[in-house]
Parts: structure tokens; C-alpha cells; sequence
């Protein structure tokens, strides 16, 4: 009993620790700018909702616009990323290509800090006119997420019995053929999980995004950054723009919990 | 591991080409070059390597060319030698923010490390409500750290934070969070925050893998638990201790979104990155900030090689 006790104790802290400042986003996304600078500590709970803040994001700011862009971007170099990563995870899995060496290059290169490829990255892209376009920064992201692309789909496609496809091949089957009714069907959940996780990174990366986009494609993290103003920030604006950026990490969470760990270990560890 | 040289399998392949695709005595034509039997594997990786080397491998040499040039993104690179190494080798805010960002990743894994294997051992039974206990946990790895930080830096505020509120509340002093002597200790507390549920998850996967008779054994012979955990369960899990280091670390040694909400690099919180990012893109010092960027790349890629045979060898033996 008393372990019991002590367990869901514990529990409750660990989540009240993880839970209080995603709490406090969505609290606050609904109060008006005195009860946010209000010091009473009972403001923090209990206030007159008010959704002054999501209306004042969409009507004062590009936010449709700016969440459109991020989608764009988003989907947009999810698709591209599994279009290269697919058939090189399925080549490094099923012939050993380049002897695990040509894999180790490619892991390598999302180490790079982003610094070092910014800099040239920008020289070319103010070139090529690619700054502030949908493409640079798709891209900037199907770089910045296809070695790890790789790498999780490698794991899921070595699973895969190379015996299966040689009996396949054995009793007539073409490449195509046992590519599509044995191999296809059986790496369907590597192929979901590691889209989702490409979108979620590109979803939420800053860096690449503050620095290669203005106004037409700026994704909506630049956004709710430009409302932090040093002196003055806008936090009523803020978390009405966090509050909803959050949402598909939300909706993630309820669907694919068994597979977040394994896409942060990059298929490493199954979870 | 040979993986596709069995017999059978060439022959039938071969065979199978053969009748259907090349007719006899007829040069073959682009396609099924790129699709027989030998060049398939690498026409597969193809279009990764052509993505690898235009938007890595190529900005990496950039950047070494302009290392050894002056250049303010305006008229030409006038070279220099190594004139930009040899400032650097005596900036010593360069080596400071390098010094930070060994400070930083050291505190945030081993904090990380701990925290996980709290939360991790604290959770490795089967409770009511498991699942949406664990999904909650997660949550904070899927939010954008960018986010994250322009949260905490107003939960972290002085006067209107909500936990210095809380701290007064209970009675404590309010603290200075953001104070020149404490904001990198901040960030590292942001960090942690967001990822030791990673490190806690990992090990509690490693955890619900472990073989029971050993342990069932071990508690027959009377073993204490502390000395079962030390002698036992620890040992088991340096697999994934070791991969928990090497990807933070990965991750660590770049970290700068949690600076761009929070103190961008002021209050003595500049890091490796940072200062790579101010000197290229606010002083437009290109060929400095590329020999910034040469050196900390060089320093990642040590860290790299120096992990990346034992985070295989722990990656073998976790899959």
C-alpha cells in the first residue's frame, strides 16, 4: 500500500514537472493581457477566458498564411525525403552497398553543424534566388532529414528475411513483383513512421527557416519568434501560436506512442 | 555478412532478366543498364549521394575555401592564409563558447542519464493508465525546442514567471534565472527538461528486455537489490547508456534553439553554434565565421568517430 502510494506520488510529480508548461501554453492562449501580468499566483488557474488572442493572430498577423507555409514545407520535403531515402535504405539493407562505410558517410552528415552548411547554403541560395522560396526551404529540409531517413528505414527494411525474397525470386517472381506483394507490405509501418517523423522535424525546425525566410514562405515558428521582442513580448500572441503549432505533436503522441522512441534512436532501439 | 551472392538466387534472377527484358545480341539500352543485376544496388543510392554531396559535402568545402579568405559578402574573397585560424586560436571568445558547449553537454546528459533512469525504473511495471501516462511523458520531445524556449523564458521571469510565483508562494526567494551567473545552467535546465523523457524511455525499453531468469536467479541466492542493479542491471543496459550519450551528444554539441527564445547568446550563455551564426550572419564575417564552422565541424566529427563504432556495436546488439 504504502509503495503503491509512494508510486503514483512519484508519478504525479514527473508528470506535473513535464505537463506544467504545456499546461501553462494553453492557459494561457485564452487570458487577457492583465490576467497574464497579473502576480497573484491564483491567475494562473483561474481567469476570465478570452479568445481576444487567437483572434488578434489571425486577423493582425499572416498566421493562416504563415501555417500554410509550414505545411507546405513540411509535406513538401516529407515526400522528396522518402522518395531518396527509400530505395538507398532498401540498397544499404539488402546488398550491404559500399560495406556499411557509404551508410557511416551518410549518418555523418546530419553531425554537421548547421552553422558550417548555412553559410555557403545562403552564398548559393541568394545565387540561385532560392532565399525565401517554398522550394529552398524544402530542400534545406530533405537535406537536413534524409541520413536519418535512411537510417530508420534501414533498420526496418534489414528486419525484412533476405531469404523471403529469394524464395520469392526462386518461384518466378520479378524484382518488381516481390518488391510490391512481399517486401512493400511487410516495411508499411517503417514507411509511416519515418514520414511522420520527417514531417515533425521539418514542422518544428527554426534555424534553417529564421535564417532563409522573409515573408513569402516564412513557416510559422519565425513567426511566433518575431513576438518576442527583447523588451516587450507579446505572450498572449505567443501562446495562442504555440497552442496551436503543438497540435499535431499532440495528435502524434495518441497515435504512434510506441514509435516515437524508436525514430529518435534512429531505429536503434525498439521501444 | 554476404547478403546477396547465393547461388540460387543470382541464377534465377539472372535468368529471369534475361528471358523477359534483354534480347539477345542487342545493345542494351540506358535503363536496363541502370536495373541489371550489378549496377542496381547502386543505382538505388544514386540520387541520396547527389542530395549528400551538393548540400553537405559541397558547403563543407566551401567553408574550407573561405576559411582562408577575407570576405564580407561583398566584392571578392581576398585570401588571407591562415590568418583567420591564427585569430582564432587567440579568441578567446570563441574558446569560451567551445568551453560552454563541453560544459553544457556534460551537465545535460548526466542530469538526463539520471532523471531517465529514475523516471525509467519507476515505470518498469505494468499500472493502471500506463499508456496515456507514458504518451503525456513523451510529449515534450514532438514540441519545436524553439518553442519550448520562448515559454520557459517567460515561466523562468523574474516578476511575472510562473515559477518564481510558485517559489514565493511557498515561502523561498524569488531567484534570477536569466542572472549572467546562472542562464547557462537555465538553458541546461530547459534542455533536460525536454529530454530526459528520451533517456527515460530508452532505458525503460532496455528494461522490459532484460532476461528475468538472471534476475530470478540472482534473487534466489539472496542478492540485495542494490547490489543485483549494480552487478546486473546496470551492466545490461550500457548498450543503450552508451547510444543515450552518443545521440545527445550528436545533439548537444548543436544546440541553439533554446538560445533564440530565451537569451540569444547574451549573459555568458553564447555557444559553439551561436557564435558560428553571429559571426557569419550579424557581423557578416564570412571567412572567420567558416573557420569557426571548419573547426567545430572538426570537433563534432572527432566526437563522431570516436562514438560511432561503439554506438554501432550497441546498436547491433539492441536490434
Amino acid at each position: 500500500m504504502i509503495k503503491k502510494i509512494c508510486f503514483w506520488l512519484l508519478t504525479t510529480i514527473t508528470l506535473l514537472f513535464v505537463l506544467f508548461p504545456l499546461a501553462w501554453v494553453y492557459l494561457t492562449a485564452f487570458k487577457s493581457n492583465a490576467d497574464i501580468f497579473d502576480p497573484r499566483l491564483i491567475r494562473f488557474v483561474v481567469f476570465k477566458p478570452t479568445l481576444d488572442n487567437f483572434r488578434n493572430l489571425f486577423s493582425q498577423y499572416p498566421f493562416w498564411h504563415d501555417l500554410l507555409n509550414s505545411l507546405i514545407v513540411s509535406i513538401g520535403s516529407t515526400i522528396i525525403t522518402m522518395l531518396v531515402a527509400f530505395p538507398a535504405a532498401y540498397s544499404f539493407a539488402r546488398w550491404n552497398t559500399g560495406g556499411g562505410d557509404l551508410l557511416f558517410l551518410t549518418i555523418s552528415t546530419r553531425m554537421f553543424p548547421p552553422a558550417i552548411a548555412a553559410i555557403p547554403h545562403f552564398i548559393v541560395f541568394k545565387t540561385l534566388g532560392l532565399l525565401d522560396t517554398h522550394w529552398g526551404l524544402m530542400l534545406l529540409y530533405v537535406f537536413l532529414n534524409v541520413s536519418f531517413a535512411t537510417f530508420l528505414l534501414y533498420g526496418f527494411f534489414d528486419q525484412v528475411p533476405k531469404e523471403l525474397e529469394q524464395a520469392a525470386m526462386i518461384d518466378g517472381y520479378s524484382r518488381t513483383e516481390v518488391f510490391r506483394k512481399i517486401v512493400f507490405p511487410l516495411i508499411k509501418p517503417g514507411l509511416a513512421v519515418t514520414a511522420v517523423f520527417c514531417l515533425i522535424w521539418a514542422w518544428n525546425e527554426f534555424f534553417f527557416a529564421f535564417l532563409f525566410t522573409r515573408n513569402v514562405a516564412r513557416p510559422v515558428n519565425v513567426l511566433i519568434s518575431s513576438f518576442w521582442g527583447g523588451l516587450q513580448v507579446q505572450y498572449g500572441l505567443m501562446a495562442a501560436g504555440a497552442a496551436i503549432t503543438i497540435l499535431p505533436a499532440l495528435v502524434i503522441v495518441g497515435f504512434m506512442q510506441r514509435y516515437i522512441i524508436r525514430g529518435l534512436t534512429f531505429g536503434a532501439v525498439k521501444g | 555478412m554476404d547478403r546477396h551472392e547465393s547461388a540460387g538466387f543470382n541464377v534465377s534472377a539472372e535468368s529471369n532478366e534475361g528471358g523477359k527484358q534483354v534480347g539477345m545480341g542487342r545493345k542494351p539500352t540506358i535503363w536496363e543498364t541502370l536495373t541489371n543485376e550489378k549496377n542496381f544496388k547502386w543505382t538505388l543510392v544514386v540520387p541520396l549521394l547527389v542530395l549528400l554531396v551538393i548540400f553537405a559535402f559541397y558547403p563543407l568545402f566551401y567553408s574550407m575555401y573561405f576559411s582562408f579568405h577575407d570576405w564580407g559578402m561583398q566584392g571578392n574573397p581576398v585570401f588571407s592564409g591562415l590568418k583567420n585560424y591564427r585569430q582564432l586560436v587567440n579568441d578567446s571568445t570563441f574558446w569560451a563558447a567551445f568551453g560552454r558547449t563541453i560544459e553544457v553537454l556534460v551537465i545535460c546528459i548526466v542530469v538526463e542519464l539520471l532523471l531517465g533512469l529514475g523516471v525509467a525504473l519507476l515505470w518498469n511495471r505494468e499500472f493502471k493508465g500506463q499508456n496515456i501516462v507514458r504518451g503525456l511523458a513523451l510529449l515534450p520531445l514532438l514540441v519545436a525546442p524553439l518553442t519550448l524556449s520562448l515559454l520557459w523564458y517567460f515561466l523562468l521571469d523574474y516578476n511575472f514567471g510562473a515559477v518564481n510565483q510558485i517559489l514565493s508562494a511557498l515561502g523561498f526567494q524569488k531567484v534570477y534565472w536569466w542572472a549572467p551567473n546562472r542562464a547557462l545552467f537555465t538553458i541546461c535546465f530547459i534542455t533536460i527538461w525536454q529530454w530526459f523523457p528520451f533517456s527515460a524511455f530508452v532505458l525503460l525499453a532496455g528494461l522490459k528486455s532484460l532476461p528475468k531468469d538472471v534476475f530470478e536467479a540472482a534473487r534466489v541466492d539472496g542478492a540485495s537489490s542494490a547490489y543485483t542493479f549494480r552487478r546486473l542491471t546496470l551492466p545490461m543496459l550500457s548498450p543503450l547508456i552508451m547510444i543515450i550519450i552518443v545521440l545527445r551528444a550528436m545533439w548537444l554539441i548543436r544546440l541553439m534553439d533554446p538560445l533564440f527564445g530565451t537569451t540569444r547568446g547574451a549573459v555568458n550563455t553564447e555557444l559553439l553554434d551561436w557564435i558560428v551564426y553571429r559571426t557569419g550572419f550579424v557581423m557578416f564575417d564570412i571567412g572567420y565565421g567558416s573557420a569557426m564552422a571548419v573547426v567545430s565541424w572538426a570537433a563534432t566529427m572527432v566526437l563522431c568517430l570516436l562514438m560511432f563504432r561503439q554506438l554501432m556495436k550497441s546498436m547491433a546488439a539492441g536490434r
